[in-house]
């Protein structure tokens, strides 16, 4: 089960290795603009193959790339209805706070649950290999952050439960 | 307009390619059976339909690889006897298993991608997402 995780890992560390070379590239429909040509797909020119990497039914994960901008969507692992509902909040609250992040997007791509946007101008202010380690260890504490966030709403679900159940006894 | 003219002569080779394709998975399946799984892996990549557009062709040339890569138990192995030339189309059929989504399919996927990243290397990876006209 952990090499699956190690290995579905390693495989998105390699592929964004390979996918994140990316230069400035002006609009070549309007002047003066610079847009990250992945959101906008005007020309096929411009886009790499996407490439859709599932580690099993529920967890994948879709990474699109172009010639000035890369965007990574993730879907985590959802085992039930409970966990749902906390992956969705929990990444809510991230997704709204991306200013912060700067490679985060503000609403995940349709179908998944959290999207980066990694442009030119990250890749020129930060380091590459930095920028996947990001990505990479995310994808690691996003588990472990639901199923802790899980835990501790069983733990204080099951308190609350016994402290009103106890005025019936 | 080209590509027009392309498609006419596709839907009559897309027959064609079939024929061969099914002729290819009974030799592939024979080769199974000897316990042969690189040498069916070889057979199953070498006549891989390089310009049609067919999505039927694709999906059969597909269905022969995947018989031939769940079949492989030994990855370091096959790598020991697969040529170089076969890792860039092995590359991208990897990552059509890998959006399929079914686990053993995704397990068996995920175990060779990373050992033919080491043998071939990022450029491989980058000429699969490169390739934008032969995709698989």
């Amino acid at each position: 089960m952990a090499n699956t995780l190690r290995l579905y890992l390693t495989c998105i560390r390699n592929t964004l290795d390979a996918a994140m070379c990316l230069q400035n590239f002006p609009c070549q429909e309007v002047e003066r603009h610079n847009k990250p040509e992945v959101e906008l797909k005007t020309s096929p020119e411009l886009l790499l193959n996407p490439v859709l990497i599932c580690r099993n039914e529920a967890e994948k994960c879709l990474i699109e790339a172009s010639i000035n901008s890369l965007r990574i969507s993730l879907k985590v692992k959802q085992a039930d209805e409970l966990e749902n509902i906390l992956t969705k909040k929990f990444l809510r609250f991230l997704s709204m706070r991306a200013e912060a992040f700067q490679v985060l997007r503000r609403k995940p791509v349709q179908g998944y649950d959290i999207s980066f946007l990694i442009t030119n101008y990250h890749c020129e202010d930060m380091q590459k290999h930095k920028l996947i380690d990001f990505i990479v260890q995310f994808m690691e504490d996003i588990d472990k952050e639901i199923s802790e966030l899980k835990m501790s709403m069983n733990t204080r679900g099951r308190l609350v439960a016994t402290e009103f159940l106890k005025q019936f006894m | 307009m080209a590509g027009r003219a392309q498609e006419f002569v596709e839907a009559d080779n897309a027959e064609a390619i079939i024929t061969r394709i099914e002729h290819k998975s009974r030799k592939i399946e024979s080769l199974l059976k000897q316990s042969r799984p690189v040498e069916a892996l070889k057979t199953a990549l070498e006549g891989a339909p390089p310009k049609t557009r067919d999505e039927r062709c694709k999906s059969a040339t597909w269905i022969v690889v995947h018989r031939a890569i769940m079949a492989i138990k030994d990855v370091d192995g096959m790598f020991s006897s697969l040529d170089p030339e076969y890792y860039d189309i092995l590359m991208k059929y990897l990552y059509r298993g890998l959006s399929t989504g079914d686990r053993p399919t995704c397990d068996q996927c995920l175990r060779i991608h990373e050992k033919l990243t080491e043998k071939a290397g990022l450029g491989c990876i980058l000429r699969c997402l490169a390739d934008t006209g032969n995709t698989v």
